[in-house]
């Protein structure tokens, strides 16, 4: 989608030429393993949606806007939603009250801030990809999909 | 707990209740899956009930893997009285997608489907509430478009398992689908679900699956299954088929490779991608496993290749790299590298001539209206193909001439059975097995075809107009049929499976065996307590691989028997091995045949002679088994599992071994 804004390094989808995603849903799978411990749709920080009738499935992350408006609609900014030196939004979970304002900012559609509203209110955390800073290998997505139809520009 | 979600759903229908169970009650003893499934069913089941009668409990179970991350640990499994089973009898269907991973993530290991809805209804799960709701809007529809309906009226992300008209009209071999084409189709539990007014199930799970080990679970996925773990373009083929049914496409057509079930970390189903649709003018993409391919040509049987079933440590892979293309290259200096690469040619068969076209819109119909494809193209197919060829149906008024290679043909025939249209759409939309003995198996059934070659012999093979084998399914890797062309010891083996089993169960059971061992008995595998062994130990993998949960494609590795164990262990935390897991699957085996027994009647005479007529028409070499040969080995394998040699009923000792006192009394057996 041209949204005419300019974007930070991000994990993108290539194109079924380059490699088709096979459908597996690894890199959610490893993505919430990797951020939480855990397997769960509520946690991961990327999502793949899938067309039932072609069977050909869309991974959508975080393109980390330069202008990060997730970040400027935060009421918690700098306890939740933090900035790295280099300009990437993330969130610290532990400071997130799940008002969801960052997700209803999201320019995309669908956001790519994963918020469950259904969640209960007092586990209820906005999630969003943050490049798993501080990882030496990067996203772990791009590095354990199977396919390899992951990758970062 | 670790891996499992914890409880389990008993949801009734008839009074729109639903319970809970803790999974507790039933792990780590019975694994998970079908471990779980055989417990429930023996505990809550008694004989007298129809398949399609509202008093069939139908049960499906997720695995401890299920959700995971764990690779194949999406795929899951349902139980209960199988309508296409011949005669109805407990069997079971496994099923990939990504259902199984959303209801645990909606909190839940399985769920129990009793009674009848008293009006259409589809159930909907999301996380711990599980509602009916009208299913007005939805019956009638095909199988995607139901999908997409659920979508609509549910959301994005939502997971659902449907049926489509085959299953709302009581069609015998009807699926139930769920994503990339997944179904649960060889025990017609599609018609369970249209019984009971079941339209669908659709889950929305936003919970947690907590496994035990992630590390470990980062180290299987590499090391499972070799995965590609490089990019997988689409590929534009310029044929399509093999063997002899090998065709070329005008300007090709488009390949891609998907995986079939959450966290797999190969892409085995191949996606074909705008294809001619059965439904209009709108080209759809589709996925084509093993058996979809002849549905494009049948002038000739499968080939064989040795190593499909005899492995060595230095030339083994897993099947799973076969659809992909991605099979290792062969290691040349194996001193048995020609004897396990030297492909056997299938039998000509001229069923019919390849058509790309015509074979797309079969396999949509068979997707959209939600009927198995085996019974559709390895069974009805070929029935009308042979029967047409030797003159049986000049007296049956299909309302249109027969001709398997028109595509109006097939057409109008699956849609006559879909939707029982006239007097032989009720007939056929019970089944093969059925449909032939109304009709009059003599004739029907056992008319000798002429027009199938040996490419081994170049004689002629006199096997049957209608393919049919034990139980109610049709020949699968077992010497005769579709994928016949396998040898003497390799059909004995598979037909000793199928004979202690309820339904064709060469998707799960795929026989491996070590080529060492084979060697051994080759020449004589009737009489070989090592053949015996190796059966046992590819029915306790069947039983695992539909417990832990894993794939029939990756499980099992010959030179790898702790995976199951490992996978398990890495989820749930429980220490495994191997041996504990094998004692699990001999439980549930034992389980199962009681169930076989106390409900079905199940008995030495019963199974033998369901089986034993199958191995008497000649297979590709022109073998078949004598009686007295096949009922040695019969002994052997009774021996082996514990059974009673001139009943089949397990012995109370053999019981008690695995903790299963209660179910030798239940059966009446003698005390020792």
């Amino acid at each position: 989608m041209d949204t005419g804004r300019s974007y930070g390094p991000h994990v993108a989808q290539a194109p079924p030429e380059y490699s088709l995603c096979a459908g597996c849903n690894s890199c959610e799978i490893i993505c919430s393993l990797v951020h939480d411990g855990v397997v769960s749709p509520s946690r991961r920080r990327l999502a793949v949606r899938r067309d039932i009738r072609t069977m050909m499935h869309t991974v959508y992350s975080c393109q980390h806007c330069t202008d990060h408006p997730c970040y400027d609609k935060c009421p918690k900014k700098g306890t939740a939603m933090k900035l790295t030196p280099d300009g990437v939004a993330y969130i610290d979970e532990s400071g997130c009250i799940g008002c969801g304002l960052c997700h209803k900012a999201c320019v995309f559609d669908p956001p790519r801030i994963n918020y469950v509203k259904s969640a209960p209110k007092e586990t209820r955390r906005a999630r969003k990809c943050d490049m798993c800073l501080g990882r030496p290998e990067g996203p772990a997505c791009v590095q354990w999909c199977p396919v390899k139809c992951l990758t970062v520009v | 707990m670790y891996g499992y979600a914890g409880k389990i759903a008993r949801i009734n229908l008839t009074d729109r209740t639903v319970t809970q169970i803790p999974t507790s009650k039933y792990v780590p003893e019975n694994i998970g899956g079908r471990g779980v499934c055989n417990r429930i069913f023996w505990d809550e089941m008694r004989p007298g009930i129809g398949a399609l009668e509202p008093g069939n409990m139908l049960i499906y179970m997720t695995g401890a893997t299920t959700g995971t991350g764990i690779p194949t640990g999406g795929r899951s499994v349902f139980t209960g009285i199988s309508p296409n089973s011949f005669p109805e009898q407990y069997a079971w269907s496994g099923i990939g997608g990504m259902v199984g991973a959303e209801l645990k993530f909606a909190g839940w290991d399985g769920f129990i489907i009793e009674g009848r809805a008293d009006s259409r209804v589809y159930i909907y799960i999301e996380d711990d509430r599980i509602e009916f709701l009208d299913a007005s809007p939805l019956w009638g529809l095909l199988v995607h478009p139901c999908q997409r309906k659920l979508e609509e009226l549910h959301g994005d992300g939502v997971q659902s398992m449907v049926i489509g008209p085959a299953g709302e009209n009581l069609m015998r071999n009807a699926s139930i689908t769920t994503s990339n084409d997944n179904v649960a189709a060889k025990s017609g539990f599609g018609a369970v679900f249209g019984s009971k007014n079941l339209k669908a199930i659709t889950i929305r799970g936003t919970g947690d699956v907590r496994p035990y080990d992630i590390e470990k679970i980062f180290d299987l996925r590499l090391k499972m299954g070799s995965p590609y773990m490089r990019p997988s373009p689409l590929h534009r083929e310029a044929t399509h088929g093999m063997d002899g049914n090998e065709i070329p496409v005008e300007g090709g057509w488009l390949r891609g490779q998907v995986a079939c079930s959450h966290g797999c970390n190969q892409h085995c189903n191949r996606l074909m991608i705008d294809m001619k649709s059965a439904f209009g003018d709108e080209r759809i993409n589709q996925v084509e496993k093993c058996v979809g391919i002849f549905a494009y040509g049948f002038q000739e049987d499968c080939s064989w290749t040795p190593i499909q079933n005899y492995e060595t440590e230095r030339n083994h892979f897993l099947p799973c790299k076969m659809l992909s293309r991605e099979e290792p290259e062969p290691d040349t200096g194996d001193p048995h590298f020609s004897e396990l690469f030297t492909p056997v040619r299938g039998d000509v068969t001229n069923y019919w001539k390849p058509d790309f076209d015509k074979g797309s819109v079969m396999m949509d119909m068979c997707n959209e209206y939600g009927i198995d494809k085996w019974d559709v193209i390895v069974w009805y197919m070929t029935w009308l193909s042979m029967a047409k060829k030797e003159g049986l149906l000049d007296d049956l008024d299909f309302g249109m001439e027969v001709d398997v290679e028109s595509e109006a043909f097939v057409r109008h025939f699956l849609d006559m059975i879909t939707y029982r249209r006239g007097k032989y759409g009720s007939i056929f939309a019970e089944g093969m097995a059925r449909a032939i003995r109304k009709l009059g198996k003599e004739k029907y059934g056992d008319t000798i075809y002429r027009g199938r070659y040996s490419q081994m012999t170049g004689e002629r093979i006199d096997v049957p107009v209608s393919l049919e084998t034990a139980w109610g399914h049709s020949y699968h890797w077992q010497g005769r049929g579709f994928e016949a062309t396998i040898n003497k010891p390799g059909w004995i083996a598979t037909s000793l499976e199928l004979m202690n089993s309820s339904r064709d169960v060469q998707t799960v059971a795929h026989h491996h065996e070590k080529f060492e061992n084979y060697l051994e008995y080759k020449d004589d595998p009737c009489h070989s307590p090592l053949l015996v062994e190796g059966v046992a130990f590819d029915e306790n993998k069947a039983e695992i691989k539909d417990s832990v949960t894993c794939c029939d494609w990756q499980s099992p590795d010959l030179y790898w028997p702790d995976m199951e164990a490992e996978m398990f262990t890495a989820a749930t935390g429980i220490p495994m091995t191997a041996a504990q897991l094998s004692e699990a699957a001999e439980r549930s085996r034992l389980l199962f045949r009681a169930i076989l027994i106390r409900d079905f009647g199940r008995c030495r005479d019963m199974e033998v002679g369901a089986i034993f007529p199958t191995m008497q028409y000649p297979d590709p070499f022109g073998q078949t088994v004598g009686w007295d040969e096949w009922n040695d080995l019969v002994d052997i394998y009774y021996k082996r599992r514990g059974y009673d040699i001139k009943t089949g009923v397990p012995t109370r000792p053999t019981l008690e071994k695995y903790g299963l006192g209660d179910v030798a009394s239940a059966l009446g057996c003698a005390a020792n």
